[in-house]
């Protein structure tokens, strides 16, 4: 494809979207399973959670997500993977950010950054516990789900949206 | 195949994926903050990109008996509750859990916080699935798909479904061309 270079700042969301929808391509052939991410913090936290307290092991769900099985690590891997991947792509394009996104100072109206992390803290706990209740989030429900066609999925990423939307009109135009 | 190849498959997949993310700018807190409050289409244009491009793949795959589908299994209650609260998180960690590893990636100082918090939300959540568990979490219909409700192959209806997003993301484009989304700093935010 002519003009696409792993220096450029930013590719068209269409060429992005089409490497990320390859990916299932590996993850149906080499791993049976479909593309995911929040099931591995499950893995991530059930074993930093039985360093304080073992008997979380006992918790048949918790339990599941820390056997030794190869779709479990493998999707921590994908997971820790996506840091690596991102930090190459911005020193590629030599792109420089700011420790905060400016978007918060506007939809948070505060600059302060104890303000955003509250905001980003409570975010990400229930993000994830939506998450594991809904059984998936963005990539399990919405990329792989939604693909296959999947009844579970197209209610639970339309509730995202839907959950979604509201919240960020509470928040300031960002 | 052993844990270490499943890790180091994991790993790769990994990369190209946070790559994707980081050039198509759909981790900026700005461009999903800015796509639920209906500003900025480029999360949605990578979302359903990507949705056609696996469709298509899995059509191909599954149409000739390569792979098995894995779709979830249906429970309306935990998948709506569930989906609400994860999109209300959404919003407020301008990230989803695949995503705010980009941002860590790349810098973002409060996406650890947000890390953190996600790590809280899903051993929270560990302690509390055997209570929600007999509330929200049995006697669905199963791991049901629309192609087993229209009886019609999956093959068929994942062509279909592809077609119709490329039309939406071709119209989609014409309405809002996505350069003009990225802005001058490539983080989704306007001049003001």
């Amino acid at each position: 494809m002519a003009g696409v270079s792993l220096q450029d700042r930013a590719w068209s969301p269409y060429l992005a979207g089409i490497v990320i929808g390859l990916l299932q391509v590996p993850a149906f052939l080499l791993v049976e399973t479909a593309l995911g991410a929040s099931s591995s913090y499950v893995t991530v936290g059930g074993l930093l959670a039985s360093l304080v307290d073992p008997a979380i092991v006992q918790i048949d769900y918790v339990a599941r997500h820390l056997t030794a099985t190869g779709k479990n690590w493998w999707q921590v891997a994908l997971v820790a993977g996506i840091a690596v991947g991102a930090f190459a792509s911005m020193r590629l394009s030599g792109a420089r950010r700011h420790a905060i996104s400016p978007a918060w100072g506007r939809a948070l109206a505060s600059r302060s950054p104890g303000v955003r992390y509250a905001v980003a803290f409570v975010g990400g706990f229930i993000m994830l516990f939506g998450a594991r209740l809904a059984d998936g989030c963005t990539s399990g429900h919405g990329l792989s789900g939604v693909a296959q066609l999947a009844v579970s999925s197209t209610v639970a990423v339309a509730a995202m949206f839907t959950g979604g939307i509201v919240t960020a009109l509470l928040l300031r135009r960002v | 195949m052993s844990l270490a190849h499943y890790i180091l498959i994991g790993l790769t997949m990994g990369v190209v994926f946070g790559f994707a993310l980081e050039k198509s700018r759909v981790f900026e807190p700005g461009i999903i903050v800015g796509q639920m409050q209906l500003r900025n289409f480029i999360m949605l244009k990578v979302f359903l990109t990507a949705v056609a491009t696996g469709a298509v793949v899995l059509a191909v795959m599954h149409g000739f008996g390569f792979v098995k589908l894995a779709p979830k299994p249906t429970l309306y209650g935990a998948d709506i509750i569930g989906g609400l609260v994860l999109g209300a998180g959404i919003a407020l960690a301008g990230a989803c859990p695949g995503t705010v590893m980009a941002q860590v990636g790349v810098g973002y100082r409060d996406a650890l916080v947000t890390l953190l918090g996600g790590i809280g939300g899903a051993i929270a959540y560990g302690y509390a699935e055997p209570t929600l568990k007999p509330m929200l979490l049995t006697d669905g219909p199963g791991k049901i798909t629309f192609a087993d409700l229209a009886g019609a192959p999956y093959w068929i209806l994942a062509l279909g479904l592809a077609a119709t997003l490329v039309a939406i993301l071709y119209g989609l484009e014409t309405w809002r061309p996505w350069k003009s989304e990225v802005g001058r700093d490539v983080d989704g935010l306007t001049d003001r």
